[in-house]
């Protein structure tokens, strides 16, 4: 090894020929993370939300129907294991391709809810999702035309191998667009979709996403 | 190589931020959709562009992500816009209500078989489709599922033979070239009888 990884000396490399994912503390405590929360998903019931009448007694219950709930439930499920991927994988496409995967899962997991507004703000989000390819596979290809490999362990191990600055740029403002915390947030119509635990797994995939991508910034 | 190669990057950034910036001053919501698939398009190129066989394996997983997300939104639209849906009935033209149809996706099915493999799915395909979306359908939807599930599971079986009895490699490229070739079919005939249809 050429430099220091900042997320620490892998424990072990599974490589499938050209592709590999690798386990350093930093991506075994992150893809822990991911595999609970996956898990907290698989096991709780949806929360029921109240909406108190204002200046009165009464209140409407909203209820998940059954069909909502299975399909937000797998959506969150595919969400976690596409979180859990992006994790681990020590392939800047692959990396790319998860990433996606949790772009279009977090749309999923609100769009089953029936409210306009709710549908309205993941339709939008979606849009920024969808356009954000362009500068994430971009830098995916760019990288494997500057250096002539996706591996980020060939990236950090071979010193001759340097990613430009322009090229990194484009990788986060790929990351950020399908799903980091800042723009989320921005769509709070979507958070206003009953079904908590579903709902929390867009927050934690775009939390994990993050501490991700600068972990592979560092480290190409 | 490399001055065709930056050339190429200019020219598919340029093409970017003008699908970017349609994509700023555009307001409504169909449009948009519409013009995302222009946006889609740079990103594809971008990776194209490597021209090598490593592009062409990140191409295929990029077009298919791509696609997913946009029958998303697609779909999304319809529900938010409450758009209710329509039977239809073929379409009501009279070059298509004759014999055209049925003669164009012959010709197509024909040259697609002969290309085989995933273009020749594709044409066929294609083919397929046209004449559903021409004739309407009253289709059996398991039995096309059921073979496009047994040609899948040739085509995979084909890689098994691939990898470990090499020697019958020839015997293994023909059953991929075949399973991959009638895949592809009746996906994309699926896909073709899918509209209108509410469990779709």
């Amino acid at each position: 090894m050429g430099m220091d990884n900042p997320g620490g000396i892998p424990y072990f490399i599974l490589e499938f020929g050209d592709e590999l994912v690798y386990f350093s503390p930093y991506t075994v405590s992150l893809f822990i993370l991911a595999l609970v929360f996956t898990l907290f998903a698989v096991i709780a019931k949806p929360e029921r939300q109240v909406d108190i009448v204002f200046g009165g007694d009464a209140f409407y219950a909203k209820e998940t129907s059954l069909a909502e709930l299975k399909f937000r439930r797998f959506m969150a499920i595919a969400c976690g294991f596409a979180s859990m991927g992006a994790m681990v994988t020590g392939d800047i496409f692959n990396f790319t391709l998860f990433i996606s995967l949790v772009g279009i899962c977090n749309v999923g997991i609100v769009a089953a809810v029936k409210n306009r507004h709710v549908q309205n703000a993941a339709y939008q989000y979606g849009i920024v999702a969808l356009s954000a390819t362009v500068p994430l596979f971009g830098a995916a290809a760019l990288i494997a035309a500057t250096t002539g490999t996706l591996s980020m362990v060939e990236l950090w191990s071979n010193a001759a191998l340097a990613v430009p600055l322009v090229v990194k740029a484009l990788l986060v403002l790929g990351v950020m667009g399908e799903g980091m915390a800042p723009f989320y947030a921005a769509k709070a119509e979507m958070f206003r979709a009953p079904g908590a635990p579903y709902v929390i797994m867009c927050s934690l995939s775009s939390l994990l996403i993050f501490l991700r991508v600068i972990e592979v910034v560092l480290v190409i | 190589m490399w001055q065709e190669y930056s050339i190429g990057l200019l020219l598919v950034f340029i093409a970017a931020a003008m699908a970017f910036f349609a994509l700023v001053i555009e307001k409504d919501d169909l449009h948009r959709l519409l013009l995302l698939d222009l946006v889609e398009v740079p990103s594809l190129a971008i990776i194209a562009l490597l021209g090598t066989d490593l592009a062409e394996a990140l191409i295929l997983p990029g077009l298919v992500v791509g696609i997913a997300e946009l029958l998303a939104l697609s779909q999304i639209y319809v529900t938010k816009e409450g758009l209710r849906e329509r039977k239809v009935q073929g379409l009501n033209i009279e070059v298509i209500q004759a014999d055209a149809p049925l003669i164009i996706s012959v010709l197509l099915i024909c040259y697609g078989v002969i290309l085989s493999g995933f273009t020749g799915g594709g044409v066929a395909g294609l083919g397929v489709v046209f004449y559903f979306m021409a004739r309407g359908h009253r289709e059996h939807f398991e039995l096309l599922e059921m073979a496009s599930g047994i040609s899948w599971a040739i085509w995979i079986f084909a890689f098994f033979v691939f990898m470990f009895i090499p020697e019958y490699w020839l015997l293994a490229l023909f059953m991929a070239a075949i399973g991959i070739l009638l895949k592809v079919i009746v996906k994309m005939s699926l896909v073709g009888t899918m509209w209108g249809d509410g469990n779709g």
